[in-house]
């Protein structure tokens, strides 16, 4: 038999296309998420492992009339520590999940053998790292409402303010912390581990943003440091919008550092991306695991 | 339109040495240094990294249509060529294009125009199932949802996965995994296919079945780039190949013709037991040996040796004194016509399998 004509390509590029491929990451991501069904165990016992840390030791320090409270209401204006506690607590949850998960969503598909199968492929690259946000989005509000579910029964933990404030204080978060997973994600394929990284961003988080206790606690230079660092806006604002009925114009001095470190995050994970996705063509570093 | 579906003109990879590892052909990227051990220079300055170089000049030019073999062994260069081709990696030197477009500055219209598989069977996804796989690749290479899902099914039946395609890849055997990769290279209907040992770890009866699936896509007016290193499967389905060792292409022919260069050789195959280094040392001392190569076969005391000679008459008894003595035996012999591994051998001597 003669060779017939080479076959035509049945793929169409164009700027749907390239939204479909997203559609696709982010679908394939949530069904394998579901496939692990550890993951519901998960979102129902750590939303509560972490606080109770914190908050019984809070108790024990508070007396068993509660009276060291007294102090603590003084400096930080807040009447409930335990829903003080869970905010700060909750955010170091979200930055620490989004750097294991979204921070290593490239490495896993490093080492699981997929990576190279998704970058032989013409879609625009970058919608790998991006459609793993999709889940982890969904995910971590899970988290959060699992997180206000468990404590309002179990504590009696009420948000006096507004939960619309509220969720506008954590979408603003989201460029900022996400930002930065992208950059994460990007370094480790390159450097394939990162342990020590997280470890150290998150330890930092824990220091310096006050996730217990007022920044003003704090030296002047944790201070001064703490400024640098997105999630202690992020904290701050939360708490506000939850308990002191905070509106937005209260919210800007919080909302507009932290929409600016959102900027500087995302365009730093993306160009860290490109150079990632530029030095790995160049070192073959793809199909390394 | 070019007639040449790939080509490569003097298409170069360098590799930053590791240390330690034995790296062969290693240079440095100073040509006015000599290779040695990193050393840290006056004011934190490093020394010029140590480069491997793992592709070393190599020419392709297949034609639209072709099955074009590149054989030879582990290490060769052969994966890192599919690699530079299918715009995983990025020549050091060099240039190549695939369906016309350059693999650097052209890189998604090579890829809209390969469908690749790499070597391992980890390429999809094993907590997706057979379909899953193929419908959100078929989203990655920009398929329309209609004739994606049309074409799903249409791979589906072809790779024989109907009965089990909405079962999880975990569940599948190898030889099924490895349909699922060609599938979603095939999903496009790309006018090229980069196959990377397609039949590597698969079992005989699976590879038989990939060959001629492979067979019947160059029917179809696939241009096939095949790497292998098993010299039957190159025999069997290439149209021409390309010999590939340490990095450069070494000899370019039909599998006749890269064969009939040799033909003026004897072949001589010997199994053996007990055998020594020292008895090889001292057969390929006669003036009518050539390329000696002993592999042993499994785990029992059994040695192929395969040599070549102009004159087998002159010297089989030789052969046969100097291998009968000092517990090593001779079982077996026979004079057979030359494969592409006695090319291999012939050109480079060594085995393929080394």
């Amino acid at each position: 038999m003669e060779p017939t004509l080479s076959p035509q390509s049945l793929g169409r590029p164009g700027l749907l296309s390239d939204l479909r491929a997203f559609g696709a990451v982010i679908r394939r991501e949530w069904i394998i998420f579901t496939r692990y069904p550890s993951w519901i165990i998960a979102l129902i016992i750590w939303p509560l492992i972490f606080p109770m840390l914190y908050i019984l030791t809070a108790r024990a320090l508070s007396g068993p009339d509660g009276s060291g409270l007294t102090v603590f209401i003084q400096t930080t204006g807040a009447t409930d520590y335990i829903g003080y506690i869970i905010v700060g607590t909750t955010v170091w949850m979200w930055q620490n999940i989004v750097l294991w998960d979204v921070g290593f969503a490239l490495r896993n598909e490093q080492m699981r053998g997929t990576l190279e199968s998704n970058w032989l492929s013409p879609t625009w690259k970058f919608s790998y790292l991006l459609g793993h946000t999709g889940p982890q989005i969904v995910s971590m509000a899970m988290f959060i409402i699992i997180t206000a579910v468990e404590f309002g029964l179990l504590f009696g933990v009420r948000i006096h303010g507004s939960g619309w404030m509220l969720i506008l204080v954590m979408l603003a978060a989201i460029p900022a912390i996400y930002g930065l997973g992208f950059a994460f994600a990007s370094l480790v394929i390159t450097v394939k581990e990162a342990n020590a990284f997280v470890f150290l961003i998150r330890g930092l988080v824990m220091i310096f943003c006050g996730i217990t206790f007022p920044v003003a606690i704090l030296p002047g230079w944790m201070q001064a440091f703490s400024k640098w660092l997105p999630q202690t806006y992020l904290i701050h604002a939360m708490r506000a919008a939850a308990f002191t009925n905070a509106g937005l114009q209260e919210l800007m001095p919080d909302l507009i550092p932290l929409l600016s470190f959102g900027v500087f995050w995302l365009v730093a994970g993306y160009s860290t991306f490109l150079w990632m996705e530029r030095r790995a063509r160049q070192t073959g570093a793809i199909g390394q695991y | 339109m070019s007639d040449l579906a790939i080509e490569a003109r003097q298409l170069v990879k360098k590799f930053p040495a590791r240390a330690g590892t034995g790296d062969k052909q290693v240079e440095s990227s100073d040509a006015f240094a000599q290779p040695k051990k990193r050393q840290r220079w006056p004011f934190g300055r490093k020394e010029p990294k140590a480069l491997f170089t793992a592709v070393d000049g190599v020419d392709l030019q297949i034609q639209r249509g072709e099955i074009f073999g590149l054989l030879g062994p582990n290490g060769a260069g052969k994966s890192t060529t599919i690699r530079m081709l299918c715009t995983l990696l990025e020549p050091t030197s060099g240039t190549a294009r695939i369906n016309g477009f350059n693999v650097v500055s052209q890189a998604n219209d090579v890829r809209r125009s390969l469908g690749t598989v790499l070597a391992g069977e980890r390429s999809i996804y094993w907590k997706l199932s057979g379909r899953e796989n193929l419908e959100y690749f078929a989203a990655l290479y920009h398929i329309p949802q209609a004739v994606a899902k049309k074409r799903v099914d249409e791979l589906i039946e072809r790779m024989e996965l109907k009965e089990r395609a909405n079962e999880l890849v975990e569940k599948y055997s190898t030889g099924m995994r490895q349909r699922v990769a060609i599938a979603k290279a095939l999903l496009a209907r790309p006018p090229i296919l980069l196959l990377d040992e397609p039949t590597l770890g698969l079992d005989p009866q699976a590879a038989r079945n990939l060959r001629e699936l492979i067979a019947q896509l160059k029917q179809e007016g696939h241009t096939i780039l095949l790497t292998t290193h098993y010299m039957e499967e190159a025999d069997q389905l290439s149209d021409r190949i390309g010999i590939i060792d340490t990095g450069k292409v070494i000899a370019l022919d039909t599998p006749e013709g890269l064969k009939r260069r040799i033909d003026q050789k004897e072949i001589i195959r010997l199994e053996v037991t007990g055998w020594q280094e020292y008895v090889g040392d001292k057969l390929r001392t006669l003036s009518e040996v050539s390329n000696l190569v002993a592999r042993r076969q499994g785990e029992a005391d059994l040695w192929e040796v395969n040599l070549q000679s102009n004159n087998s008459r002159a010297v089989l008894p030789k052969l046969v004194e100097s291998i009968s003595q000092n517990g090593t035996r001779l079982v077996n012999m026979n004079i057979v016509k030359p494969s592409l591994e006695d090319v291999f051998i012939h050109l480079t001597g060594k085995a393929l399998r080394d």
